[in-house]
């Protein structure tokens, strides 16, 4: 949501929150179940909500699925998103809009297009993920195209402080780094390379230079670009030398 | 499934023994040893409890958290403390929970003096509060829906009205929008929460969240007065409370009773009390003067009435319908049979089986209950949509089929809002019902050779039926259901519509119900059996009470003997042929066409309708139920008392009176030598109900007390043996003709939906509900004849069309449409483009062409 | 690669992770050629699902998600008998300071798997669903991945390795909610509705997902089954203590110089995995508290480094292990900027549901603000210490009291740096006007 660009909404103190004061337009219908005469659903999307509606014994499973699936489609779960996911599960919009709101990653405002959670629970805040959540936010400079929310724990507290980019989790991120990240996401690159999760070995924080393009998922670029940024001693957590550490590889 | 057995166990709270029944939540079973625990979100209508609020923690000796009452079962022996200074520290702190956002802004409050909130937070809270943030502010109140208002501030999420919608109701409109103290109670987009049963949510709600629009300030608890009586809007004649203050009725709430309505009610049963007070309510007789109808004096108009029946004598007809009540019923045949002489009387305008069928339709050992909708093992709804029929029954069989996996098998011509829940859906063509079942008789009976024939007579497949009787019969669908029950007879019920046996050809269908009923050898079998809904609110007592042109009070053989009587169905002909001169309409309603043949009409009516102000000749107020005193019968056979609320409104007088002063009247005209020869010895309402007590053989022994607040089901009372005895089957059946040939047209069906009626229309608050002129059609039909969603055309043939907006919908079948319509008959239509109007776009049904 | 050091100072091997990040272990091709799907063919070849639940039960083997339930005893409770049963794997992960089951899915796809199909074996159950959250998008492809090859080699579906055994698997993909790992929140969300908590009982076991016997598993638990076959129950539970056995995996995160998973055997004491195997807290700092278990364990301080990584020792010093993550602060940061940024935390997570945690944490977020501009006095914690009572063991599930234990333990253990932070914003702000911070900062300009 708009209102959660920086922020997980926290309304602890003021007594503002969304939709609270909002009352419904009487000139509209009541949303029932859209009718399928009338209700147009892409071809593409009414396939995919389809395949996941047959995975579940009860059909009504794929609620979260078929959701996120629009929500790739549309970019959000926009009003017009959720009727055609409720045509084609003959649910009520409302229904799915309630599940939508439920979830954090369903997003029921519009958004930017790039995806940027930061971390900010316990221990990435620790290692400065709220000083990195605001360089990010500056850097990206209003940008209208990216989506920056700071993110409850992401469970990546070993590379804190850390970030998820469209889904690529993306730490230790110093300061310093947050201009390429920026300028990488903005350009459609893969994000700092270099401080992708992909790669790691277990336990090995030092070890976050990949060998080479990690074959993990499909999160992942066919060819990382270029060599991995040099790392400069800007991280947030003391570094330690790597000889240190109790365990080797095997 | 068959209803659950009940066990009696002892168990102590607070060191006290009770009995309570097995399995009961401690909530309830602890009322039954005088100790209360506080409940928000418990409430048993809406089924599971959720255990949200925890206002009903207690300690059970044994476990050592504590535990909710709402969702703890009691069991033998069970120790159960409610005073201890842990379980009070715990309530403490969840009404101190609660009220951390909570507005108390009671002195404004419309729910002040009957809120459950005030009361716990006195019963049991701390008295005081340890919050002093600032408390969250927002709009209010805000428009819900143009019935409902809410106030998020004061909502304590206990989620009553969210489980109602998704749960009771199914309409899964209103919804929870976001998480955590976040979230609140809301619906998609903005839009207005607008459903059959939406009402419900105000009455659920145990804080000031939900407020009723129309009854918003009218009232506090103080000033206003309860009075309990029946509703008559339709068949399901629910328990309700009528809220009145000075005189006037401000609120209906529900009065629950598990054999009617199970605690709910419906919008219309809810608001439509507002027409009630309307001024277009008539509240004095009137006289047809010059050409217009001017009101008179009620010594004036009963002498009119009574003058002019007893001139037409054996050429006057009497109609009734609506609301009418048993007594009027009875009174009314007396005064048409006895006094005016004529044996034309009729309560079913659309016709109906004659007396040997509905005898048998009618038995006591083939009536199924309202909650054997709940507990049966297979439903079936045929020719009926029960949300617009006969609401409440809607949620009933929901409920089966959601709590205790009752099959579900729907049969209609037009697709149906049970659809989702049924385990088979069939359609068939509209007015093509006798064919439909017919088919399934004879695939019960397993004549298959015939079963191909009458299922294209119906309109619809050998499929379709199989999966009808896969459902009946407990069979997976497709795995031969045909053949006779192995399985043994099951209890099942079969909701049917009176639409199915009216007409010429009722009486065939009639047996072919019967047939299936015999096939399924449903007589006799406790929790089986028919549930009819009929098309007059009390369809049922009318025709127990004497009011068939065929039969007497108690379906008893006609005191005129063979004279051949004119039916509800032949009446337009017979004023057409000149049979026929004079109408009295009791609370019934017939088209212009009909008034306008008659030479006299004679009309009992709350309100004008353009064809009255036209053809009327004499009027009378007729009573709101509000006002109303008497019995009905409801569609399962309970009779039911009505009460009067409020004084009548103006001149109106109560119908029984207003019979018996018409019968003296007529009775003194036929016979100048005895002036007491008409008089019935009505002089109160309560003589009029003992005389119908008397006269239906049923009712014998019968009294209001013994009536009372719950009503008494006479099937199963000793005097049901005295219900005349008839054939009921199975009978040979013909093959009945196939659906009218469209040749490119389409099919017409038609319906009512729940906000039909004259009370909906005259209800200030319902008036936006009262249905557009809308045509129903599949996608493909309407792509043919060039239109689409939204477009104004005009439907019918030869001449006789109406004004529709065509709608679109999926599950119409090709070649089909329907209309809400009384003004066209079933047969081909043709659906057109009209051509572009000025003015507003579409008629209000009520002025619809004819 | 990490080492588990046994309580006993002898090195005891690890098992999760032994060769975890051997190149290309996610593929079938790996993961077999080092004896993956072994046990699972062992398992339908000779074993009959009581032998497997035998050898569950002898491993002592205790859940890894948060709660320590036997997982054995878990699986005994499904009921025998024809019907749909399910086997769900609680791989939603989002207990803060938890990383655990990435690592493992991440890496050793298979494992899970096999674990799954022996699990579901043992418990009857026929149709099996990995709960991942959705923001693990990387792991969920890898674990499709996984499954497509599984498929493809007759290790997943109709006839397993040509037994009668049958399990379709699905892995589900959250979409962001905390309480969808508590289990019938889970439940709830893989029906498709918002993850609400239900009502305990009926438990899992007996009606969980679609009304039907369910068994819910932690990812690491269930991965622990192929090994526990290829070992044998009773060797299993030589590992650990008597009553915690096994290894664990421990995501150690916060102020440490090495952060990361470490396989460590049951018992250990906490101060080598925090020191020795962490590295400990940076030069200089030392460690002022830590929450054993993720943040819902209550926390411990640096009095209590000694206390054995075990489920019982944990238990006994008060708080628990929980999903085994540390997280570690050191004493640069205020405890009230840690209880605040929880708070808020669970704040966002309540699902909503139930009262005492709903309004509760929503309150206790409200009352730590004022502590931290200010506006508070010292009787506030006492008010802060009650409604913590009064959240505990009155929510309908426990992450009411996943909040009011740790925050309640900060206000208990730290009470004059509480009233300290009171008075020296008090001077700060005499006149109450400073704005509540949007966000508790923990670390001030630590990175620039
Ligand atoms: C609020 C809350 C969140 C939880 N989150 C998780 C989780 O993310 N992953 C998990 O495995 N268990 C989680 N649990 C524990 C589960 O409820 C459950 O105990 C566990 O999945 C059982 O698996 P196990 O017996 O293998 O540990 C959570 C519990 C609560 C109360
Ligand atoms: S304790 Fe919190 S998360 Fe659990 S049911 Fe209650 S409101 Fe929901
Ligand atoms: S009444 Fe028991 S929890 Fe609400």
């Amino acid at each position: 949501m708009s209102s959660r660009r920086s922020e997980v909404p926290r309304f602890g103190h003021g007594s503002r929150v969304p939709g609270w004061d909002d009352a419904a337009d009487l000139r509209k219908d009541p949303a029932v179940v859209p009718d399928a005469a009338t209700t147009p659903v892409p071809a593409d999307l009414r396939a995919e909500i389809e395949s996941h509606m047959a995975k579940y014994p009860d059909h009504r499973s794929a609620s979260i699925p078929a959701l996120a699936a629009a929500q790739r489609h549309h970019g959000w779960c926009s009003p017009e998103a959720i009727e055609q996911v409720a045509c084609v599960m003959a649910l009520t919009p409302g229904y799915l809009f309630s599940v939508a709101s439920f979830y954090d990653m369903l997003e029921t405002h519009p958004v930017g297009r790039h995806s940027i959670f930061v971390c900010t629970n316990i221990s990435c805040s620790l290692c400065g993920a709220d000083d990195l959540l605001a360089a990010i936010v500056d850097a990206a400079d209003g940008d209208p195209d990216l989506n920056i929310r700071s993110f409850e724990c992401l469970g990546a507290c070993d590379i804190a402080p850390m970030a998820s980019v469209d889904g690529v989790y993306v730490g230790p991120v110093a300061l310093d780094e947050v201009g390429t990240l920026v300028a990488q996401i903005k350009a459609g690159e893969a994000p700092l390379p270099a401080r992708q999760l992909g790669g790691r070995a277990v336990a090995e924080p030092l070890a976050a230079i990949p060998k080479g393009p990690t074959t993990y998922g499909g999160q992942m670029p066919e060819e990382a670009p270029g060599p991995p940024a040099p790392v400069e001693q800007q991280s947030p957590i003391p570094l330690q030398d790597a000889d240190q550490s109790e365990e080797g590889a095997t | 499934m068959p209803r659950p057995e009940i066990h009696m166990i002892t168990f102590t709270v607070d060191g006290r023994e009770v009995r309570a029944p097995e399995n009961a939540m401690l909530v309830d079973a602890a009322k039954l040893g005088d100790v209360e625990i506080p409940v928000f979100c418990y409430e048993p209508k809406l089924g599971q409890p959720v255990g949200a609020c925890r206002m009903c923690l207690v300690e059970i000796e044994g476990i050592p958290k504590l535990q909710t009452g709402c969702s703890t079962p009691v069991k033998d022996g069970m120790v159960v403390i409610t005073q201890s200074e842990r379980v009070k520290e715990a309530q403490e702190a969840i009404v101190e929970f609660l009220l951390v956002n909570h507005p108390l802004d009671c002195p404004v409050c419309d729910k002040g003096g009957e809120c459950p909130l005030q009361d716990i937070s006195f019963g049991w809270g701390g008295g005081r509060s340890r919050f002093i943030e600032p408390k969250r502010h927002f709009e209010k109140p805000l428009a819900l829906s143009p019935l409902i208002a809410i106030d998020r501030e004061r909502c304590i999420l206990c989620y009553r009205c969210v489980r109602f919608s998704q749960e009771i109701s199914e309409d899964y409109q209103l919804i929870l929008a976001e998480r955590s103290a976040d979230t609140y109670v809301s619906t998609f987009d903005g839009h207005p929460y607008v459903a059959p049963f939406s009402g419900n949510i105000i009455e659920l709600c145990p804080v000031g969240a939900l407020t009723s629009q129309p009854y918003r300030f009218r009232a506090r608890p103080w000033d206003i007065e309860g009075a309990g009586s029946v509703c008559t809007l339709c068949p399901a004649q629910c328990n309700v409370e009528l809220t009145v203050r000075d005189e006037r009725v401000l609120r209906v709430l529900a009065r629950q009773h598990p054999g009617v309505d199970d605690g709910w009610l419906c919008d219309k049963g809810r608001f439509a009390y507002q027409s009630v007070h309307v001024d277009e309510r008539i509240t004095r007789p009137m006289v047809r003067e010059g050409g217009e109808l001017r009101p008179v004096s009620w010594e004036r108009a009963l002498d009119e009435a009574a003058g002019a029946l007893g001139r037409a004598g054996a050429q006057s007809a009497v109609l009734a319908g609506g609301g009418a009540t048993n007594e009027e019923g009875y009174l009314l045949q007396r005064l048409a049979r006895e006094a005016v002489g004529t044996p034309h009387v009729d309560s079913r305008a659309g016709g109906g089986p004659g007396r040997e069928l509905a005898a048998a339709l009618g038995a006591p050992a083939l009536q199924a209950t309202v909650p054997d909708l709940e507990h049966a093992h297979a439903v079936l709804v045929l020719e009926t949509e029960p949300v617009d029929d006969m609401p409440i029954v809607d949620l009933r069989i929901r409920k089966g089929v959601r709590r205790n996996r009752v099959r579900l098998a729907v049969a209609t011509p037009r697709p149906s809002s049970l659809d989702r829940n049924a385990d088979v859906s069939v359609r068939y063509a509209p007015g093509c019902g006798e064919a439909f079942v017919a088919a399934l008789s004879a695939m019960l009976g397993g004549e298959g050779k015939n079963v191909d024939e009458l299922a294209s007579s119906a309109g619809t497949t050998v499929e379709a039926l199989r999966g009808v009787t896969g459902v009946l019969r407990g069979v997976e669908v497709g795995e031969g259901a045909t053949g006779s029950d192995e399985a043994g007879p099951r209890d099942i019920v079969i909701l049917w519509g009176e639409r199915l046996t009216q007409g010429r050809r009722g009486a065939a269908a009639a047996r072919g119900l019967l047939n299936v009923a015999a096939r399924l050898r449903l007589g006799g079998r406790e929790g089986a059996g028919l549930l009819e809904v009929p098309v007059a609110a009390n369809g049922r007592g009318l025709r127990e009470a004497g009011v068939l042109h065929d039969a007497g009070p108690g379906l008893s053989e006609p005191p005129h003997g063979e004279m051949a009587a004119i039916d509800g169905l032949e009446l337009p002909d017979g004023l057409a042929r000149g049979d026929l001169t004079t109408l009295l309409l009791w609370d019934a309603e017939v088209d212009a066409a009909t008034l306008a043949a008659a030479g006299t009409v004679i009309a009992h009516a709350a309100f004008l309708t353009d064809a009255l102000r036209a053809h009327a000749t004499v009027v009378l107020p007729a009573e709101s139920y509000a006002e109303k005193e008497g019995t009905v019968t409801h569609p399962d056979g309970r009779v039911q008392r009505l009460r009067p609320a409020i004084g009548r409104q103006g001149g109106v007088r109560p119908g029984w009176q207003v019979l018996a002063d018409l019968m003296a009247r007529v009775g003194a005209t036929q016979d100048p030598a005895d002036p007491g020869a008409g008089d019935p010895r009505v002089l109160t309402g309560p003589m009029a109900s003992r005389q119908l007590f008397e006269a239906v053989p049923v009712y014998a022994g019968l009294t209001l007390e013994e009536l009372g607040g719950r009503g008494v089901r006479w099937p199963a009372r000793e005097q049901a043996a005295a219900w005349p005895r008839a054939d009921a089957g199975p009978f040979g059946l013909e093959v009945p003709p196939g659906p009218v040939k469209a040749n490119g047209d389409l099919r017409l069906g038609t319906f009512r939906s729940i906000w039909a009626g004259p009370e909906v229309g005259h209800s200030p608050a319902l008036r936006f509900l009262v249905p557009k002129p809308r045509v129903e059609m599949a996608p493909a039909d309407a792509q043919r004849r060039n239109v689409t969603q939204g477009d104004h055309v005009t439907v019918g043939h030869n001449g006789a069309a109406l004004h529709a907006t065509v709608v679109l919908r999926d599950a119409v079948p090709r070649g089909t449409v329907f209309v809400e319509t009384d003004a066209l008959r079933a047969g081909p239509v043709d659906v057109r483009k009209a051509p572009p109007r000025a003015g507003p776009p579409a008629p209000d049904p009520a002025e619809a062409p004819s | 690669m990490s080492t588990t050091t046994a309580s006993n100072g002898e090195r005891a091997q690890p098992i999760l992770f032994r060769g975890i990040d051997e190149e290309g272990l996610h593929t079938l091709e790996v993961y077999r050629r080092r004896g993956g799907y072994d046990s699972l063919k062992r398992v339908l070849d000779a074993m009959s699902p009581a032998d497997v639940l035998a050898e569950l039960q002898a491993s002592g083997l205790r859940g890894r998600g948060g709660a320590g339930f036997q997982m054995g005893k878990k699986v005994s409770f499904m009921p025998a008998g024809q019907m749909d049963k399910y086997l769900i794997c609680n791989a939603d992960e989002s207990e803060p300071g938890t990383f655990k089951d990435r690592e493992l899915m991440q890496k050793s796809p298979h494992m899970l798997i096999e674990g799954m199909i022996i699990a579901a074996y043992a418990a009857g159950a026929n149709r099996a669903f990995i709960y991942i959250r959705g923001e693990y998008q990387a792991q969920a492809d890898i674990l499709d991945a996984a499954l497509v090859e599984a498929q493809a080699e007759g290790l997943v579906g109709e006839r397993i390795l040509d037994s009668d055994f049958e399990l379709t698997l699905v892995v589900h993909r959250g979409a962001g909610a905390y309480i969808c790992g508590e289990e019938t929140g889970l439940l709830d969300s893989l029906e498709g509705k918002r993850g609400n908590p239900r009502l305990k009982p009926p438990f899992p076991a007996n009606q969980g997902l679609y009304q039907g016997p369910t068994l819910i598993n932690n990812v690491e638990t269930l991965a622990t089954v192929p090994h526990i076959i290829r070992m044998g129950g009773a060797e299993y539970a030589k590992v650990g203590t008597e009553t915690s056995t096994g290894t664990k995996l421990v995501s150690v995160s916060g102020n440490v110089q090495r952060p990361g998973n470490y396989e460590v055997e049951l018992g250990t004491p906490s101060r080598e995995i925090i020191y020795g195997l962490a590295g400990g807290p940076p030069e200089g700092r030392t460690v002022k508290l830590w929450f054993p278990g993720g943040s819902s364990a209550p926390v411990l301080t640096g009095d209590d480094l000694d206390v054995p990584y075990d489920f019982d020792a944990l238990a006994k010093a008060g708080s628990m292990l929980g999903s085994g993550a540390i997280i570690v602060v050191d004493d640069s940061v205020p405890v009230v900027a840690v209880a605040l940024k929880l708070a808020k935390f669970y704040k966002h997570e309540s699902c909503g549901k139930c009262t005492p945690c709903r309004e509760g944490t929503r309150w206790t977020v409200s009352m730590l603000e004022r502590v931290d501009n200010g506006l508070a006095t010292p009787m506030d914690l006492d008010i802060m210490a009650s409604v913590q009572e009064q959240i505990i063991g009155n929510c309908l599930c426990v992450l009411g009291d996943a909040m009011a234990m740790p925050i309640g333990s900060m206000v208990a253990k730290f009470r004059d740096e509480f009233e300290a932070h009171i008075e020296a914003a008090r001077t700060r702000n005499p006149f109450g006007d400073e704005q509540p911070s949007p966000d508790p900062v923990l670390v001030q300009g630590a990175a620039a």
